[in-house]
Order: C-alpha cells, then structure tokens, then sequence
C-alpha cells in the first residue's frame, strides 16, 4: 500500500492526444475514481500506470518511488482489466496463483494465500473450474482476487463492473466497496457510470478528453459543481442562464436568487431542487409527465426554455400535461464558472 | 487496423516490452540478410541459369557464367510441350478450383451453422485426406480410375487434385461462414429472401474474403501438385511441375531448361501472390490450416 | 416450401463435400486397406493373408525405407519448428518494413517442392554455386545432395515448411488476447516468463497443428527425397511407387500405404492428446 503520483503525464497516439498535460495524486488508502465518458483517456492512465502503455513525459512515483522506467512486472501494483483478461488455459486457483509463482513465494504459502484471496471474493468452491465455466460476475472476482493476492501496492480497476447486469453490478459494487474498506489498499477505479463513482469514491475526478476537469468528495461534486461538464456529468441537471435586472439576479420564472452575490451568469439547479405548486397562472405548464415509481419527473416549459423538475414521496399528486404551475426552489443553487460552453 | 494501432503502442514502449530486446532496425536488417539469402540468392541463381548460353557453358570455377543469351527460353518457348504444360497447368488450376468452391460451400455451410449430432465426426472426415500422404491416396485411387477410363486424362487428374483441395476449402469457409452473424442471414430470410438467395445476396459477399483466399489457395496448390498428377495423368497429361520433373528427375539433368519452367512455374504463383497479398490475409489463411 | 428439419438440411449440404471424399478418398482408402490383407487385390487371389505385411517388414530395404520416411518427417518438422516459433515471434514485432517481410516469407507457400529440390541443386550440388563461392576461400563443402543424411532434402524441405509453419504459429500468436499477455505481467512476470506460460500455451493448439502438418507430408514426401536423397535407403513412398508402376506388386503397395497412414494417424491421436486440454480450456480457437 502506497501513494501514488503522477506529475506532468502526457500521451499521445500518432497526432491524437489521448491523455493531455496530467497531475494526479491519491494518498495512501484512498479509494480515487477517474469518471468520464469513453474514449476520455481513463485507460490509457491507468496502463501507464501499471507500465503496459508509456507516457510520452511526465513522472510517475509509486510509494514515492520513481516507477516510470520500470517494466510492469517491477511495480507492483494489481491491475484488473475492463475484459478481465484471465488465463483461460489455467484454473481459477492457477490465475489467482500466478503472481505469486512469479514472486517465487513458497508452495505451502501461496497455497495459503489462494485459497484466503478466494474467500475473500466468495469463491472458494470454484478453486478447480477453468475461466469458462464461470459466470461474468465469477470470473470478475477471479480477476479482483488475482489482483488481491500479491499484496499490490495500489489497485487499479477498469470498469471491472461495466460487462455485468444491473443487479449484479449494484452488489459487487458494495462487495468492492466492503473490501476496499477493509483491505484499506490505495485503489483506483476508473468508470464512465456516475453513480458507481458516486457510491464508492472517497474522491472523484471528473475526465474530459484527456484532462481533469473537476475534482472532489463525491457529495461536494454533486451538490456544488464548478463546471457545466461535471454538473452534466453527475447525473441531470438545468444549467440556467440568470437574467440582471436592478442588480438582481433572477432566475427564468422570475424568483429573485436568494444569495444574490455572485456574480457569475449561469448555475445548475437540480431537477430534485425544484418545487412545483399548481396555478393556472404560474408562469410554467407542464409539457411532459414520466412515472418512474419512486419519482416523477417532468418536463416544464416556461417562457424561453424548458426545465426538468423531479418530484419524490407518494404523496405528492400528479400533473397532467397542460397543468400551469408555479416553480420555487429549495436550495440555493451553485454557481458555474464561467465561459463553460 | 486496432492491431495496427496497438503496434504503435508497442513500439513507442521500447525494447524493454518488446520479447525481443532489439531496436526494430536491427529486425529489419537481421531479415533483410536472411531473405536475401534464402530467396534473394535462388531467384538470382535460377535467374542466371535460365539465361546461360549454350555456346559458352557454365563451369566449375566461375561464379558467375561467361556470358549470357535468351536461347534456353526461344527453345523452351518454341517447344510446343511446355506452352502446352502451362496452358494444361492453368485449366486444371481452374477447373479444381471451380469445382472446389461448389462442392465445399454446402459443407462448410452446414458445419459452421448448423446444429447436428456427428459434427465432429464429420469435420474429422473431411479433414483427413490431409493425414493421409497424397501418394497413398493416388496409389490407391488409381485403379478405381484404371477401370472408370479416368487414368492419364485430364478430368481424372482434376478429380485426385479436388480431393487434396477440398479439406482446407472446407475449413477456410467454414471459418469465414462462423464470422457471419446469425442475425443478419435470420434477418434477410425475415425479409422474404429463400435460402439460395440468402447464399447469393448475404452469405457469399460477406464471407467474401474467406471465398478469395480459398479459391486462391486452392488454385495455388493445383499449379503446383505434382504427386497425385504425377501418378494419375503422367506421361500423358503434361503440367508443369511434371515436365520439372522429368527434366530433374533424369539420367541428364537439363539445368538450363529447368530454370526456364521454374520461372514459368513461378511467375503465375507471385503474381497471384502479390496481387492477392491483402486477400490472403494470415488471419484467413491460419483459420484454414491452425487447427485439425 | 416446405420445411426441412435441421438434420436432414445438415445431410443434404454435407453430401456433395462429404459424398464426394467417401467416394474418391474413403473408398480407395478402405479398398487399399482390404488389399493389404489379401481381400480384393489386384493380381493376387489366394485368400486372406498376411503376406504382403510380412514381405514388408522382411525386407530390408522396405524396413530401412520406412524407418527413412520417419526420418524425413521428424528432422524437417523439428528444424523448422524451431525456426519458425522464434521467427513468428519476431515478426510480430513492430520494426521497419514488417508487411513486406510478412508477405516475402509466405512466398515459398506458392513455391512447388520441385522448385525447392531444383534451387538446393543449383546452390548446394557438387560444382553448385556454393561450392564455387567457397573454393576460392580454400573451403571445401561436404556432399549435401543425394547424401547419406539427406541434408539436401531436409533443407528443401524446411525451406517450404518454415513459412507455413510461421504462418500457423504466428496466426494462433496473434489471436491471444493482448490483454491476458499484458495481465501476466502486471503480475509479475517478466517477457520471458510471459512467453513460456502464458504465449506458447495459448499457442499450443496452432503449434501442433502445424507440427502435425508438416510430419504427415514428411511421411508421404516423395518428389523431394527422390531428387536430393541418397540412393539408399529409399523412402518407402518411392518404394511404394516402383512396386505399383514398375512391378505391379498391389498387395504390398497397399501394406505399405496402410503402414504410412497408420503412423500417420498415430501421430494424430497423439496431436488430440495433447491439445485436448487446451481445447477444454478454451484456449483453441
Ligand atoms: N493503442 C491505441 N492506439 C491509438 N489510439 C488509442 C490507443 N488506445 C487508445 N487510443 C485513443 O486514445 C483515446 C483514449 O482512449 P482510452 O484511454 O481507451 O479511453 P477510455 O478508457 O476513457 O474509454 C481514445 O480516443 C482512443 O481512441
Ligand atoms: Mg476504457
């Protein structure tokens, strides 16, 4: 268990930039997750990490030590590919095995230790199956213990949930969470799924084309955005243009900004932060109404623009399509920084 | 085009990742010497002994012969028995192809899509002809063909040909014919077409590359046949690699003229080659032949 | 229309490929075993027997041909097995010009093995042009055509088998996920490591297919031997051509086909020995 930083990394490929000027640290036992739409560079960070891929510049330290000239099999650090990637001539246990066949760890002892990092993933009976004759979600613990097992200095994880069913994803994303809060390993998980971020980072960095756009505490990036990107990013949102009148900022349906001192021109109010009364007079009217179960939501088209409102709790009553409805808040929404397009 | 890509990765990573702890020129140059010398050198070799001349020979100490003409190649080309064999080589090459193609693609249709019970037996079936040494199936033919009238007749020597040919066929398209989806032959049929359109329209140009590299492979390997013709057709029917023999194979050997029917052997087969060099993609060709 | 079940559409596409190989390879093939045994053989009718096999391994020339024939499958598949592994891997490298030398080493595919048995002649004869480079150096080479060890046949016959054999290697090399090479080494393996047990077992499959390949046409090989091997022993396909042409000998033509295609298929079931658990893993393709 280690740090980990990176300092100035860059990758190219041919005239694309894959991965642009890039500073990046986790501290020993945090869990960090890289979040960001595909092709945003995320897997190229983490082989260059784990030394499969190379940076054209930059540093990278490992528990301080400089690794970036090592072969990967000199770092230490457990990778688990996005395809799993397990031997599929060799048994769970000879997978799991293998790393410390490579560290010439003693039989006795690595015959210890495979069946403890089973276990640990729960699949202690399917020692003997090949890869095959396991199911996606077996096969991906396999590659997790198999990453476990050599007692890596840092974890890295890529989207080692996204081939997986929904249900299934929901449960080993708690399982990992559990045994990262137990293992207590530096770990980075890298995801293009907000709320896998949301539920097991301790620390989110949000990617786009290659840089780090936002950063932060996964309720912090939430509830208070800086930029339209990670804003959008996290889940829905209304990113609203506010209107100057006698040095009030006002928000589309004409409530006044309750905290008036920013001076920035954009905020994103989520669509859970908006409460609508019916009134045939208000300045809305419901165009759109969808029933998910838990919530409603609802589109409502005011003067210049439509908003996305969502309601919760059984006893809130429906709007059909047409209702006029008065709109108010119930946070104070987070400005934006500006000049985000 | 990804592995492409991923050569890129690999060599921006350095001999340290690379198996090889070489810098790429040195391969290159490594290569370039032994083809040189293991293709470069024979050609030219072969090259300077079509072109010999009768008049003044070429002995012993010389490395290189006195002096050159082009009288082995009037004579070999005036001689009306080896523009003969290349035309004999050409329509056996062409008709075992054909026949080739037609008498594979149902096979190969029906082991690559269709569910049945001896699958492997049948796959085993047609694939050994390949273990068994193509001496052993002429031999044993031969009197089969002795009594239907097929021996030294050019439609005897297409069919032992065909079967030689006929396993890899199978194989190459049942490979290819496994990389079409289901869906898209399923949705053609929703669509109204039958099954021989669906062959027509769907599977033949997609599995388009797997049918070139087949029929190329094929013809390829009927140029340049020589035992099972050599014991069904000859002295009659007359290809190239038989006339190689008989001018290799003799009391005297004929250095000269040989070197003229190996060019003639040759320049058809590089030819198709370099021509057909993105067709007989590795990928095609290993599906073939990687596995029994 | 009407529809067809699924094993009887099966039947019907088999039958031109199938029907036609039982025909014209199963039958002869069943017909030349009988024949060895004394049934059906031409020009013999004197009951079941045991004789031609006997005639077979008595002689010593036919036993010594036999014994030749292994020969001239094993030492060709080991020397160009172990050129063409090191040779995939390296083609698989990324350097300057690699398609060119992909596309230059498949050219003896298309080369006829006479055209090899004629180009080792021209270079490595008496009075060859590899003599005559080496004379004026005071070197001297040893006879390498119709030699006693048939070197002549061995290179010209790994000179067409390294490429087919590279291709197949490299092709198996190649579909290994790259992902799982670059898994063993985040785990600590290093190339070589990597290589050895994670490579050369995914590859297995395509190594041994080609291995086999290439021992089966070293049994049967006959243009090659005979116009680069010694004059004794004889491969026991040249045997068999001259006991069928020239001396109309069917009962032992027919024993000793069945011989080389038992070895042969001794040599397979021992190839399905040895893939069989790679197939079970999933490792073939
Ligand atoms: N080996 C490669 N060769 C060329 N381009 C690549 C290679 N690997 C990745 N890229 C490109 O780099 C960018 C980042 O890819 P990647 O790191 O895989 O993204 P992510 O994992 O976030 O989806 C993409 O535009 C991708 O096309
Ligand atoms: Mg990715």
């Amino acid at each position: 268990m280690a740090e980990l930083s990176l300092t100035s990394i860059r990758k190219t490929f041919g005239d694309a930039t894959a991965v642009e000027t890039l500073d990046l640290s986790i501290a020993n036992g945090e869990f960090l997750t890289l979040l960001g739409p595909s092709g945003c560079g995320k897997t190229t960070i983490l082989r260059m990490i784990a030394g499969i891929a190379m940076p054209d510049a930059g540093e990278i330290r490992i528990g301080g030590r400089r690794v970036d000239g090592l072969p990967p099999e000199g770092r230490n650090v457990g990778l688990v590919f996005q395809s799993y990637a397990l031997f599929p001539h060799m048994t769970v246990a000879a997978n799991v095995g293998f790393g410390l066949k490579m560290r010439k760890v003693p039989r006795r002892e690595a015959e210890d230790r495979i069946a403890a990092a089973l276990d640990l993933v729960d699949l202690g009976r399917f020692a003997a199956r090949y890869p095959r004759e396991l199911s996606g979600g077996q096969q991906q613990r396999v590659a997790l213990a198999r990453a476990l097992v050599t007692e890596p200095d840092l974890l890295l994880l890529d989207e080692p949930l996204s081939n997986l069913d929904a249900k299934l994803r929901d449960q080993l994303r708690e399982d990992l969470r559990r045994l990262q809060e137990r293992l207590r390993v530096t770990t980075l998980y890298v995801t293009h799924d907000q709320s896998e971020a949301m539920a097991l980072s301790d620390r989110i960095l949000v990617m786009r084309a290659g840089r780090i756009v936002e950063e932060g505490a996964p309720e912090a990036l939430y509830r208070r955005p800086r930029t339209r990107f990670a804003a959008e990013f996290l889940g829905q949102t209304n990113v609203v243009r506010l209107i100057r009148r006698d040095g009030m900022a006002m928000l589309p349906w004409g409530e006044a900004m309750p905290d008036a001192q920013s001076d920035s021109a954009y905020v994103s109010i989520r669509p859970e932060d908006i409460a609508l009364r019916p009134d045939p007079h208000g300045p809305g009217r419901i165009t759109a109404c969808t029933f998910l179960g838990p919530t409603v939501e609802y589109r409502v088209e005011l003067a210049e623009r439509s908003l996305r409102v969502r309601q919760t709790g059984s006893g809130t009553v429906l709007l059909t399509e047409g209702t006029g409805v008065a709109l108010s808040l119930l946070v104070t929404p987070h400005p934006l920084a500006e000049g985000m397009a | 085009m990804s592995q492409s890509a991923e050569g890129v990765q690999i060599a921006k990573a350095g001999p340290r990742h690379g198996l090889v702890a070489a810098d790429g020129r040195w391969i290159t140059m490594g290569l370039g010497v032994a083809t040189l010398l293991t293709l470069g050198l024979p050609l030219i070799v072969t090259a300077l002994w079509s072109l010999m001349n009768p008049a003044s020979g070429w002995f012993a100490p010389d490395i290189l012969p006195p002096s050159l003409a082009r009288a082995h190649w009037r004579e070999a080309l005036s001689d009306r028995t080896i523009p003969g064999a290349f035309l004999t080589s050409l329509l056996i090459g062409v008709c075992v192809t054909v026949l080739t193609a037609v008498l594979a693609l149902p096979p190969a249709y029906a082991l690559a899509k269709l569910p049945f019970r001896a699958k492997r037996a049948v796959e085993l079936f047609v694939l050994a002809p390949l273990i068994v040494p193509g001496i052993i199936v002429a031999v044993g033919i031969g009197s089969l063909f002795f009594r239907l009238g097929l021996v030294y007749t050019i439609p005897g020597v297409i069919l032992v040909q065909t079967i030689g040919t006929l396993p890899f066929m199978i194989r190459i398209l049942a490979a290819t014919i496994e990389g079409v989806p289901d869906d898209i032959l399923h949705a053609a049929r929703s669509l109204g077409a039958g099954p021989l359109q669906v062959a027509r329209h769907i599977l033949v140009p997609v599995a388009g590359p797997g049918f070139l590299a087949g029929g190329l492979l094929t013809f390829i390997s009927s140029f340049e046949e020589f035992e099972k013709t050599f014991i069904i057709g000859a002295p009659f029917v007359q290809t190239l690699p038989v006339i190689l023999w008989t001018y290799l194979g003799g009391r005297v050997i004929v250095f000269p003229t040989a070197a003229v029917v190996t060019f003639l052997l040759l320049a058809p087969m590089l030819l198709i080659f370099f021509l057909a060099e993105r067709v007989l993609r590795d990928d095609v060709l290993a599906a073939g032949m990687g596995k029994v | 229309m009407t529809r067809l079940s699924v094993p009887m559409t099966a039947a019907i596409l088999l039958l031109p490929g199938a029907g036609y190989l039982a025909l014209l390879f199963g039958l002869p093939l069943v017909l030349a075993v009988l024949a060895s045994f004394g049934v059906l053989t031409r020009g013999y009718d004197g009951g079941p027997t045991l004789a031609f096999y006997a005639e077979l391994f008595g002689t010593r020339a036919y036993v010594d041909g036999l014994v030749f024939s292994t020969y001239l499958a094993l030492v060709p598949t080991a020397v160009s097995l172990m050129i063409s592994v090191p040779l995939a891997v390296l083609l698989a490298q990324s350097f300057p010009g690699r398609r060119l030398f992909t596309a230059l080493n498949k050219v003896p595919l298309v080369v006829p093995g006479i055209v090899a048995a004629f180009i080792v002649m021209t270079l490595f004869d008496r009075g060859g042009t590899a003599a005559r480079v080496l004379a004026p150096l005071g070197l001297d080479l040893p006879k390498l055509v119709r030699d006693d060890w048939a070197i002549g046949a061995v290179m010209a016959t790994v000179w067409k088998t390294v490429p087919f054999m590279t291709l197949i290697v490299g092709g198996a090399m190649a579909s290994i996920n790259r992902d799982v090479v670059l898994a063993a080494r985040t785990l600590g393996a290093g190339p070589v490591a990597t290589f050895w047990q994670i490579q050369i077992p995914l590859a297995l499959p395509g190594i041994t297919a080609a291995t086999l390949l290439s021992f089966i046409g070293g049994m049967g090989a006959f243009a090659v031997p005979n116009l680069l091997g010694p004059v004794y022993p004889l491969p026991l396909s040249v045997h068999m051509y001259v006991n069928a042409f020239e001396r109309a000998n069917w009962g032992l033509v027919a024993a000793m086909g069945t011989t080389l295609s038992a070895i042969s298929c001794v040599v397979l079931l021992a190839y399905y020995r040895v893939t069989r658990g790679l197939r079970a893993a999933g490792g073939a393709r």
